[in-house]
């Protein structure tokens, strides 16, 4: 292709008189050809394949609205949790039983039970487990995958792999992580009354969170139980909440209690606008919000 | 030829301690002490000893971090000139510039270490990638960076004489000397990446509205390349004063002068337009209410007009633009520290702000996560005397002992 430009352009170059075309070496040619061949490359894998910045967008985000639990679990089940806002009675229940049986310090909840209102003046208790989210900022911004989402849908952290730069911490929109500035040697006020311990302490220097005891939910899985069903399986803070306000279950299976209250209630995600796509549902007070 | 002898002079003066240089080192070896003493307290105690918090992760360490690397941008920004758009005019003060950067990511990876939770596991994103965090390509930009700058700076070390000793030493420079442009265009390429996203580190967090804006990476990429030279230029310029030696040519100096003021009036411009888009013309209520908020119970709206834009761009572009000024040395001096002022301020005010500023995140109207509030402690201002300590130290060891300064001017 090159040659046949170059026969092209020669012509004008005897006529001295016009020279119109003087400089244009075969080197020139060839590499206007690699720019264009670059270019056109560029362009395809761009716009189609698998490098196209708008590939995960789709798949990842675009499909969110269109399932119920908008499936970022791969695997065969997506845990996650319903909290019924009218049933709370803001016993703190959760967090006690939470804090006893993951060892959390007691100034660092990863539950946390707070009175709200909603905007007609209606009280209401508000409380917050960490909403394992599908696209979960917190896994984004983590340098060295310390934190990840399970096949499960389960969000959680890599204690030994955590470097404790606390980008988590600052990404994650729901304030739902909490770092060991220290080592926590306070004695647990809420051992035994509330649960034991059922995991060992965080190292100092490493971030953590609800994990929605997924210690449970494994060694159930491994016993042929059932998370959200059998207590052995389930979250501490649902087996506890003594109005039922939480529930637990899997996403995917339709005959869950999840599934079910989702889809005969009226369901919101917090701050579903940041496409962060929760496990966690919120089933609002009766007066709406 | 004879400057050539002038710096064996310099080189063989300073072993003769004069009672200045003596209280010089004193100063910096009391300055490195306190740095040590509350580094091996962090180190043992933990960042318990920080005024940081859950609501307030990040604080000044990570200020100094961006600081110092936005003010290193001088190395690139200069090779740049040299090695890419061909502008031979300014070699003379590469070295130099090279040498500033090394020390500003020096500095930076050290306080970086300090400020993360497991200083063992400094080594985890080497080996564990997540490609998708930013600061994931950060670290990895900065680690080839550095690296690239040690091969930069390793040719003028093998000059001291030292080194007479092992030839090869020479040899092996000299081959990467030849390299030189090569590696600054690669140094170009990944320091441009990691300047700007310094900036998306806070531009892409989209649970804090005050940061998400794509307008973030731009603005630190802008303001590193703008005043990362000057800074060099000051530095040529202080070494002049205490040397008592003109090594590089001053219409050099003065040029890098007018260059910086230039980029801080684009830097000026552009930041005055992503203010306006964002609080005026295109205010969202979530911007709206956190800037209240920081102008309630921050010194934020004082810092940012006047310790930013007036005093940080506006009158360093004064100084380093106007006729009258441009070719004063002491004035282009006072322009580089109030600009260089200006970036420290930005830097603090971006990760300070963007944190007090509560998430909200509730569905009802009443409870807000709680308002940060943050100033560093005596720990944390220690680290960061140390930091100064090391920076000073290393600049007077460069300019004692290092060939930093050509041997011959072309001009
Ligand atoms: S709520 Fe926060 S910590 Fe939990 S998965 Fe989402 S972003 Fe991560
Ligand atoms: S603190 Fe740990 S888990 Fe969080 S982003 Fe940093 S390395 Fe990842």
């Amino acid at each position: 292709m090159s040659e046949k430009l170059n026969g092209q352009e020669s012509p004008p170059k005897k006529k001295k008189t016009t020279r119109v075309e003087v400089d244009v070496t075969r080197r020139d040619v060839l590499t206007l050809a690699g720019i264009a061949a670059g270019s056109a490359v560029a362009s395809v894998a761009l716009t189609s394949g698998p490098l196209s910045p708008f590939a995960g967008l789709q798949r990842e985000q675009l499909t969110a609205g269109e399932e119920s639990a908008g499936h970022g679990a791969t695997g065969k089940h997506h845990w996650g949790m319903v909290i019924d806002l009218d049933r709370c009675i803001g016993c703190e229940y959760c967090l006690r039983a939470c804090s006893a049986t993951n060892d959390v310090a007691t100034d660092k909840p990863w539950n946390i039970v707070v009175p709200e209102e909603t905007s007609t003046g209606v009280p209401f208790y508000f409380s917050r487990p960490c909403m394992h989210c599908q696209v979960a900022p917190c896994v984004e911004v983590c340098p060295v995958q310390a934190t990840y989402v399970r096949e499960d849908g389960v969000v959680i952290m890599d204690y030994d792999r955590c470097i404790g730069c606390r980008y988590c911490e600052v990404a994650c929109p729901y304030d739902a992580r909490k770092f060991n500035w220290e080592t926590n040697t306070e004695h647990n006020p809420y051992i035994p009354t509330w649960g034991i311990a059922e995991i060992p302490r965080r190292p100092r220097g490493v971030a953590e969170k609800c994990t929605f005891c997924v210690h449970r939910i494994d060694q159930g899985l491994a016993n042929g139980l059932v998370p959200g069903v059998n207590p052995e399986a389930t979250p501490a803070c649902v087996n506890i909440c003594p109005v039922g306000a939480r529930t637990f279950g899997d996403l995917k299976d339709p005959n869950s209690k999840v599934t079910q209250m989702i889809s005969k209630n009226p369901t919101i995600v917090l701050r579903e606008e940041l496409g962060t796509r929760p496990s966690v549902y919120y089933i609002p007070p009766k007066e709406g919000l | 030829m004879a400057v050539s002898t002038i710096d064996n002079k310099i080189e063989k003066k300073p072993i003769q301690m004069k009672p200045g240089l003596i209280a010089w080192f004193l100063l910096i070896g009391l300055l490195l002490l306190i740095g040590l003493i509350s580094a091996f307290r962090v180190f043992s105690q933990g960042l318990v000893l920080t005024n940081m918090s859950d609501t307030v992760p990040w604080g000044l360490w990570i200020t100094i971090d961006l600081s110092s690397i936005a003010l290193g941008a001088g190395a690139f920004t200069l090779s740049a000139i040299v090695y890419l758009m061909g502008l031979k005019r300014f070699q003379p003060i590469i070295r130099l510039a090279i040498y500033v950067g090394f020390i500003g990511y020096t500095a930076a990876l050290l306080t970086l270490v300090m400020d993360i939770g497991r200083p063992d596991r400094f080594w985890h994103p080497w080996v564990y990638w997540n490609v998708h965090s930013v600061l994931w390509e950060i670290t990895w930009c900065i680690t080839i960076y550095l690296t690239i700058m040690i091969f930069e700076v390793l040719p003028v070390i093998t000059e001291l004489k030292f080194f007479d000793r092992w030839p090869w030493t020479r040899t092996a420079a000299h081959k990467l000397h030849s390299i030189a442009p090569l590696l600054a265009l690669l140094g170009l390429l990944i320091s441009l990446l990691h300047q700007s996203s310094l900036g998306a580190t806070y531009g892409i967090v989209k649970a804090r509205a005050i940061w998400f804006k794509p307008s973030m990476p731009i603005m630190f990429i802008l303001s590193a390349i703008a005043v990362g030279p000057a800074l060099t230029m000051t530095v040529a310029f202080l070494s002049e004063w205490i040397t008592g030696k003109r090594r590089i040519p001053h219409d050099i100096l003065f040029t890098i002068a007018q260059y910086s003021g230039f980029a801080l009036l684009v830097y000026g411009y552009l930041r005055f337009w992503d203010t306006m888009a964002t609080t005026y013309y295109g205010r969202t209520p979530s911007v709206m209410q956190a800037l209240s908020l920081l102008r309630e119970t921050t010194p934020y709206n004082f810092s940012f007009w006047v310790l930013e834009i007036i005093l940080g761009v506006l009158v360093p572009a004064i100084l380093f633009l106007m006729p009258r000024f441009r070719r004063r040395p002491v004035l282009l001096v006072i322009g580089t520290g109030l600009a260089v002022m200006g970036i420290i301020v930005n830097r603090w005010n971006t990760t300070v702000s963007g944190l007090t500023v509560p998430l909200s995140y509730s569905p009802g109207v009443l409870y807000q996560a709680p308002t940060g509030s943050y100033f560093p402690n005596l720990t944390e201002w220690g680290i960061a005397l140390g930091v100064i300590g090391y920076v000073l130290f290393m600049l007077t060891i460069g300019m004692l002992f290092l060939p930093l300064f050509p041997k011959e001017e072309k001009h």
